[in-house]
């Protein structure tokens, strides 16, 4: 027996099927391409959100009051305590650097403040996390131990923008995972519908398969492959469709993501995408086919 | 090659198919299997290569008894047996040689090889000439002639034929009927399921008549011959 003779006969055999009926199984790579546009599209969605929470996470910044009797060895300590402990990046933000900043920011009405006779502001440290500590639970537990450290008088850090698009994030992720269950169980019934008819149409052939001497394996195996191809089939367009909707995305339809776009062009990694919706094809297309082979093949 | 002791087949709700069958087969005979229609000759051949199993009794082929016999075993067990069917089975989306080479398919055969194979049987049958064309484009002689094909390439130990010469005309008879003696030369073990008389008359093998699923004669030779003559 070999193998690679085997191998090569179950390929020939569902390429077979599938030339011969090819309606119905334009069918279901159809639908299983839509389902996985849907998927590469929610991924590209997905990616461009966190490339926002990222940019707009960078920006937010634990900033940390201290109080006036600091002297220069004390913040110099609670800088080295701060990024030995956060892992982060910590800037010293003297009394007149915070005044100087808060005369520009406030422009005209600022004025004022230029001319007061003592600083008011406190030094302060701006604290600069790396991204696995940007997310609220963990900025809120580090503010409170951060609070309780010696001459430190407030913390403060964008806690609410932050914790909004957190759950903007988590609310898509959540929708998403809901509709491609559905999308993905529809796709799944479709495939195993077309490999019921094929298996049907193949009857005869099994019959004989079966009387000359085939295993229920090398009956079944080839209807799996169908699906599976199905599935390989449907990924690659859907790899197709993907790049052309980034590519006009990036071009003349550009304009419908202004509202969201951090940098410029969009930033997708083509080789993540590929293998997922390689994977995910492949799997659907085999879950239908092994629901048909085990629902209706009658070995 | 095949014994049966006290075989009963019968199906919910009718009457017995096949009622006490004894018999025992020896490897290398060439037995024909003879009665009128419905007396059981296609069940009896079903049994013995597996598409039934047997109500009551026992059945050993080459020794192994089949109750015994799981079914994932059963695709091993076939693979020694060649069966030709009354209506040929053949598959009308596969070309002649590709309908031959299905047994070797199964088999794992490389593809050339299966090709070089299915020729050379298709050779043997005189319709090497065919190979590339549709089976629905030929006789029906012609058809009974590659089903023949596809049951012989494997080089099967036992050969199971259900009415191999019922569509031919006398002349593809005993053509069919000379390569069926021909193999059974070499070793492989031979049923044919006929109610042609004159086929037993001529080739004077060991007979068994069924008759309403009974085993009612098991003669050879000549007394076979008679036999036939006397009651066909």
């Amino acid at each position: 027996m070999s193998a690679p003779a085997k191998l090569a006969y179950f390929v020939r055999t569902a390429v077979g099927s599938i030339v011969r009926s090819p309606f119905v199984h334009v069918i279901a790579v159809a639908s299983l391409t839509l389902a996985l546009v849907g998927f590469g599209v929610a991924r590209l969605a997905r990616a461009q959100l966190d490339t926002l929470v990222d940019a707009l996470g960078g920006a937010v910044e634990l900033t940390v009051y201290l109080a006036d009797d600091a002297d220069a060895a004390q913040v110099d300590a609670l800088v080295t305590a701060l990024s030995q402990r956060t892992g982060g990046t910590v800037t010293k933000v003297s009394p007149a650097e915070a005044l100087g900043r808060l005369v520009t920011q406030l422009g005209e009405d600022g004025r004022g403040l230029a001319d007061l006779p003592d600083n008011p502001l406190p030094w302060s440290l701006e604290l600069s996390l790396p991204k696995g500590a940007r997310e609220p639970q963990a900025l809120e537990a580090l503010a409170e131990k951060t609070r309780a450290l010696p001459f430190v008088t407030g913390v403060d850090y964008g806690e609410e923008a932050l914790e909004r698009l957190t759950l903007i994030a988590r609310a898509l992720e959540v929708a998403s995972l809901v509709v491609f269950t559905l999308v993905f169980l529809t796709a799944v019934i479709v495939v195993s519908a077309t490999l019921q008819l094929a298996i049907f149409a193949r009857r005869e052939e099994i019959e004989i398969q079966k009387l000359v001497g085939a295993t229920d394996r090398f009956v079944r195996v080839p209807f799996l492959l169908e699906g599976a191809l199905q599935g390989v089939v449907a990924a690659a367009l859907a790899l197709g469709a993907v790049l052309a909707l980034v590519r006009w995305l990036d071009g003349q339809g550009g304009e419908l993501l202004a509202f969201a776009r951090v940098g410029g062009a969009l930033a997708v990694d083509w080789a993540r995408l590929a293998a997922e919706l390689f994977g995910a094809g492949t799997a659907l297309g085999l879950a239908g086919s092994f629901i048909a082979v085990r629902r209706f093949l009658r070995v | 090659m095949i014994q049966m002791f006290h075989v009963t087949k019968a199906y919910p709700g009718d009457p017995p198919v096949l009622v006490d069958i004894n018999l025992d087969i020896e490897k290398g005979e060439f037995v024909f299997l003879t009665g009128p229609s419905g007396a059981g000759k296609s069940t009896l051949l079903k049994l013995m290569f597996l598409a039934e199993r047997a109500t009551r009794g026992q059945i050993l082929l080459a020794g192994r008894n089949v109750a015994r016999l799981r079914e994932s075993g059963i695709p091993y067990l076939r693979r020694n047996i060649g069966v030709v069917f009354q209506d040929f089975k053949l598959l009308p989306t596969r070309t002649v040689a590709e309908n031959v080479g299905f047994t070797l398919d199964v088999l794992g055969t490389p593809r050339d090889e299966v090709r070089d194979r299915s020729l050379k049987m298709l050779r043997r049958v005189g319709l090497e000439h065919k190979a590339d064309v549709s089976p629905l484009k030929l006789s029906g002689g012609e058809q009974q002639r590659v089903s023949l094909c596809r049951a012989l390439v494997n080089d099967p130990a036992l050969l199971l034929a259900d009415e191999p010469t019922g569509n031919l005309d006398p002349a593809l008879t005993v053509e069919i009927m000379d390569l069926l003696t021909d193999v059974n030369a070499r070793g492989t073990t031979i049923v044919v399921a006929t109610h042609d008389a004159t086929l037993i008359e001529r080739y004077q093998r060991r007979t068994l008549r069924l008759e309403k699923g009974t085993m009612v004669a098991d003669e050879r030779g000549a007394k076979a011959a008679r036999l036939m003559s006397q009651t066909a």
